[in-house]
């Protein structure tokens, strides 16, 4: 069946929602900002995090420099932990702001409150302007994807890591209340993004499969995913670090539109396990090959997942910042080139 | 219209810049396949990048008597060098800009062995290392820093002689092994310095990172 030209936008949505395509989205779910393209619109670290028309500037270089199908303009993963009241570490041009996560706000589920300016607290607002911007400068053309953060990963910010993962351990029902009540963050933070202009929104949600098993997902966080799906209308994609074969076959389950999935797992072995039932998207390696090699390896990764069928290619997780520009535009040309060789479209 | 530029093979970054503004600037490596040809850029486009890109070209062209056309450079015995090349880079970002720039010197004190080690340079890019101490200890250490000037200069032992090394080009470059002589004492320093910044800027999932 031939498809006829699309846009960025309409051939991200597409692709999320299993329909054809005129050949296969690149999508940048997580962040593709590097120190280069800070300098390039004068938008560095820590402040692209905090100015909402800096974030707008250096999210645009994923389209306007790199040539992806989407921008994203949410870079790392605490902006709600920061209007939760988290103690931040914003760091400088050259690193990831983190959570302190040593100094946790909360220890119980009575201590979860989310306070009433929490989408006015200017690091949540950053972002909803931001995706103001965006979406009238680029709407028409590009997918703008927002980014929400699951309860999972909200609880290792405000309890800590270690707290949170005995917790689950010791009183798996006491959890599952905290998950629930910072669910709300997630829907609060998730609507408000659509509202701004989001065409869909990243999920990630850390239950990653060095610390979690498929088992422990299934018990936690399927259902609550399941919900999510069912609050937030507008493609979902599910980000998960690490080896998460184990879980594919639950994740699959949740109506999430996609997952972003790690190179630690083969893009084939992923495919028979997902089939039809979800995207993915995702899979090109960071530290090794899109950080320390050169576009011939990034294509040849490329080139792996498209062979598989998957659907969405990308980045596996937010780059790293120093990362080499032609490695990043070596995406979406290895996509196009794949794709004339081809001749049957995706 | 996209602002960025086909302009080779990125090969060193110095992603914050202390002398200028914390600007990026890179190395890049072009001509992959005929005459290798350095050229360092920077994305910025702050008032006075260009100044800054000047001297850094300057300093390289004297720290590794390097032949230089813009910000275009090449060695003159038309050999790559890259990994040296790099190290060149990122010490000539180092300079201070106020100073004059000014060869490294041949000879340098070496804490260790509490003894001053020189290298000779013996013609047709052959070296070996001398010091005024004979015991057995600075000998070994002479040794051992000829093995660092080795890793870090892509350098090749002279057969049958384990004193002698040199250059695969055959040629002499007295300029950057003046520049890596420093660095030779403290091979794994290097190496260190080299992992630390390569694991910066990786975002971590949170159950990943140091808490």
């Amino acid at each position: 069946m031939t498809v006829k030209p699309m846009n960025g936008r309409q051939r991200v949505l597409a692709a999320l929602r299993g329909e054809p395509v005129d050949r296969t989205p690149v999508c940048n779910p997580t962040s593709v900002a590097t120190v280069e393209l800070m300098d390039l619109v004068d938008a560095p670290f820590p402040d692209a995090n905090r100015k909402p028309e800096l974030m707008a500037r250096l999210a645009a270089t994923g389209y306007t420099e790199l040539g992806f199908d989407t921008i994203m303009p949410v870079f790392s993963i605490i902006q709600e932990s920061s209007a939760l009241g988290c103690k931040m570490q914003w760091e400088q041009k050259d690193n990831w702001p983190t959570v302190r996560m040593r100094e946790p706000i909360w220890a119980e589920p009575d201590d979860i409150k989310i306070p009433a300016d929490f989408l006015t607290h200017s690091d949540t607002k950053c972002v909803l302007d931001a995706i103001k911007m965006l979406k009238k400068e680029y709407g028409n053309d590009v997918a703008i994807i927002g980014k929400t953060m699951g309860p999972w990963t909200l609880g290792y910010h405000c309890f800590g890591v270690e707290p949170f993962l005995l917790m689950s351990l010791d009183d798996p029902g006491k959890t599952k209340l905290c998950l629930d009540r910072m669910t709300k963050a997630t829907v609060d933070f998730g609507l408000a993004q659509i509202e701004a202009g989001a065409d869909a929104l990243t999920l990630p949600d850390h239950a990653t499969g060095d610390l979690v098993s498929g088992d422990y997902y299934k018990r936690f966080l399927r259902d609550l995913h399941i919900e999510l799906v069912e609050r937030l209308p507008v493609p979902l994609i599910l980000h998960i670090c690490g080896r998460t074969l184990d879980r594919m076959k639950y994740i699959a389950q949740t109506g999430m539109a996609a997952f972003h999935y790690d190179s630690k797992n083969e893009p084939s072995e992923a495919m028979e396990i997902v089939k039809d039932r979800i995207a993915l998207v995702g899979n090109i390696n960071n530290p090794e090959t899109l950080f320390a090699k050169g576009p011939e390896e990034v294509r040849r990764e490329v080139y792996r997942n498209l062979d598989a069928g998957v659907p969405l290619v990308g980045p596996e997780c937010a780059i790293p910042l120093q990362t080499a520009i032609e490695n990043l535009k070596e995406i979406p040309k290895a996509v196009k080139d794949w794709h004339r060789n081809h001749s049957t479209p995706n | 219209m996209a602002l960025t530029q086909d302009i080779g093979r990125r090969i060193e970054l110095v992603s914050m810049d202390s002398r200028f503004h914390d600007i990026s600037i890179a190395l890049y490596r072009q001509g992959e396949y005929g005459r290798p040809v350095f050229y360092i850029h920077s994305y910025s486009r702050l008032d006075g990048v260009s100044g800054r890109i000047e001297f850094v070209a300057h300093a390289m062209s004297v720290l590794g008597d390097m032949v230089r056309d813009g910000l275009r450079f090449h060695f003159p015995c038309g050999a790559s060098h890259e990994l040296a090349c790099r190290r060149l880079f990122l010490e000539a970002c180092k300079v201070d800009p106020a100073a004059d720039v000014e060869p490294r010197p041949l000879s340098v004190s070496d804490k260790r062995s509490n003894a001053d080690v020189t290298l000779l340079s013996l013609g047709d890019g052959v070296y070996r290392l001398t010091g005024d101490a004979t015991d057995a200890k600075s000998v070994e250490r002479r040794l051992s820093i000829g093995a660092g000037l080795v890793k870090l200069g892509q350098m090749q032992w002279v057969e049958g002689d384990k004193e002698r090394f040199a250059f695969p080009c055959g040629q002499s470059h007295d300029r950057l092994l003046g520049l890596l002589l420093i660095h030779a004492l403290n091979v794994k320093g290097v190496e260190r310095e080299e992992q630390m910044a390569a694991a910066r800027g990786q975002l971590l999932a949170p159950s990943a990172q140091k808490q």
